[in-house]
């Protein structure tokens, strides 16, 4: 086998050997003596080499890094995205706070669970039920108005109809109270779906676009005054007796993520206060962004109890009399301070109120000036409901304080006397 | 084996060299592959024994000089290595691709092993482990590029085969 024979060489042997001899010499060699021929061998053969790595590293390093970046960069992206829907989301409860404060009394507040866009669009999962005193056909408002109204209630949940369910209606006014129309949806192609429409006005009465509509309360299902839409423009019709005109709705479907709902009781009061001109709501939300900074809640904290932030929270009792219905508080709903009598009677009287309000010219010069839920409060609060009259009789500030309302009050319910409530008057009508 | 022959083996293994320092840092993987090991065989194969031991004998002395401690441990090993591929392939005579990674995946695992031994790169369960585990994977990986090597250099090295 010529290969073996030449494999086996004694020149092959010797390099061998003369390899592993000079290796295991390399291996016995002490540090000063190792140094300088492993140096020689980095700076000469080596020197082009590791300067190749070195270059090498550095590309994998920057390679590394613009990662990193991207990875930063992205995150940093998602962030932003991540803090937009928080501000909005923040900005939303900040207005279904304001509302809050403004309703005081006769809510629910519930989240929507089911968003719309599945299987029956138009409907709304709630995240309250009877449990928390909701009813049927209780209306669901947001802060910018009508949302719905509710339809099946279970204790823990409930499920109602948006503006847009082909099933809803509501009796509706212009804002002035010239035109009067029922409100239904529009049912028209897909970016036209969530339009409204006011049909039934009669022919005498033009309305210009832009005229905000609100409930009539007629009917007794909706209280009178929570906005619907404004008018965008006519729509032409077969009926020559009655004019029927095309609504935005005030609500924006995709931003329903939470509601309140009004209870019976609530919608039997009447909101008309409440969205009156819409700057109630957002002069109450301007209160709660304010009182939202740390510095101003410190400040608020150490002023004595009749501070803005708390008179804000004074509710403005819709009472007759002073009979106080003391219903058992099983739900977390804010309860009226006192029962009032038949619903059209009250619905009735609440329509003149406003009606009255509305006519009279000092409370319009007030609006120019002053902030409206101020000026709401200072023309229809008796004397002694104002925060002020708190100091004549005890030491228990506020009307607010005695309501059994929890929600917008600072002292609990049970911390006052018998005596301190029965000592505050009931409001004017 | 004839001049110019030697002049191309001599180029495949100053470019292999060059991928050993450029590459492996560029991947910085866990594994990696052995360009170096590669280079070593690919001329082992295609030398005399003893002219392989000397190569591997250079070669591992290199590398040597960028360590610290253990200076001529990798050279004994990779002059082992070197010789002990010159010799079967010699008395086996087989060219085969496939023979050749299997080469490669012995000559990196056996340098591997040798190190432990030699360097004392690791001890106890950590040893068991490189020589087990992490020597196999990357014996395995220089195979695979030792195969892609071959390949690539194929019509550089066809009439370098004694």
């Amino acid at each position: 086998m010529p290969s073996a024979a030449r494999a086996f060489t004694r020149r092959d042997s010797l390099l061998f050997v003369v390899s592993l001899v000079l290796s295991l010499v390399a291996l016995g060699l002490p540090p000063h003596l190792r140094q300088p021929v492993a140096a020689a061998l980095r700076r000469s053969v080596l020197a082009p080499l590791v300067s190749l790595q070195r270059s090498a590293e550095l590309t994998h390093e920057a390679w590394r890094t613009r990662e990193q970046r991207q990875e930063a960069r992205d995150s940093v992206a998602l962030r932003a995205m991540r803090f937009t829907d928080v501000e909005n989301e923040n900005a939303h409860l900040r207005r279904l706070l304001g509302l809050g404060r403004q309703l005081q009394w006769g809510f629910v507040p519930a989240e929507v669970m089911r968003a719309p866009g599945g299987a029956e669009p138009y409907a709304i999962t709630l995240s309250a039920g009877a449990n928390a005193g909701i009813a049927p056909y209780s209306p669901i408002v947001a802060p910018n108005g009508l949302v719905g109204m509710v339809r099946t209630v279970d204790p823990s949940m409930s499920i109602g109809i948006m503006f847009a369910h082909p099933d809803f209606r509501a009796s509706a006014m212009s804002e002035d109270g010239s035109a009067f129309g029922i409100v239904a949806a529009h049912q028209g192609s897909d970016p036209e779906r969530f339009l409204l429409e006011l049909r039934g006005v009669p022919v005498r009465n033009s309305l210009a676009p832009g005229t905000l509509i609100v409930t009539s309360g007629l009917g007794g299902v909706y209280p009178r005054g929570i906005p619907l839409g404004t008018v965008l423009g006519e729509l032409k019709t077969a009926e020559v007796w009655e004019r029927t005109y095309l609504l935005r709705p005030t609500v924006t479907p995709v931003d329903l993520s939470s509601v309140m709902v009004l209870l019976p009781r609530r919608v039997t009061a009447g909101v008309a206060p409440v969205w009156a001109t819409g700057r109630g709501v957002d002069s109450a939300v301007r209160s709660i962004v304010h009182a939202g900074d740390s510095l101003a809640r410190a400040a608020v904290a150490e002023r004595p109890p009749e501070s803005g932030v708390e008179r804000a929270a004074v509710p403005v009792p819709v009472t007759r009399d002073t009979a106080r219905h003391d219903a058992p508080s099983r739900t977390p709903a804010v309860r009226p301070p006192a029962d009032s009598g038949r619903r059209d009677t009250t619905r009735r009287e609440t329509a003149r109120r406003d009606t009255t309000r509305r006519e009279a010219p000092h409370d319009t010069a007030r609006r120019d000036t002053t902030r409206r839920d101020t000026t709401r409060r200072d023309t229809t609060r008796s004397a002694s409901a104002r925060p002020d009259s708190a100091r004549l009789g005890s030491s228990q500030p506020t009307g607010a304080r005695r309501d059994s309302g929890g929600a917008a009050t600072t002292v609990p319910h049970d911390s006052l006397t018998a005596s301190t409530r029965d000592s505050i008057p009931s409001r004017l009508p | 084996m004839r001049g110019w022959d030697t002049v191309r083996l001599a180029f495949v293994f100053v470019l292999l060299l060059v991928l050993h320092f450029t590459i492996r840092p560029l991947l910085g993987w866990r594994v990696e592959p052995d360009f170096l090991i590669i280079g070593v065989l690919l001329v082992a194969i295609r030398v005399r024994p003893g002219t392989a031991a000397l190569v591997g004998f250079v070669t591992g002395l290199m590398v040597d000089s960028l360590a610290l401690e253990h200076f001529g441990a990798v050279a004994l090993a990779t002059s082992i290595v070197a010789f002990s591929a010159s010799w079967l392939k010699a008395v086996f005579f087989a060219d085969d691709v496939v023979l050749n990674a299997f080469f490669f995946f012995l000559g990196k695992w056996a340098l591997d092993i040798l190190l432990v031994l030699i360097a004392h790169r690791a001890l106890g369960g950590d040893a068991v482990m490189q020589v087990l585990v992490w020597s196999p994977l990357a014996a395995m990986m220089t195979a695979l590029a030792g195969l892609a090597a071959i390949v690539i250099l194929r019509p550089v090295l066809s009439r370098s085969v004694t």
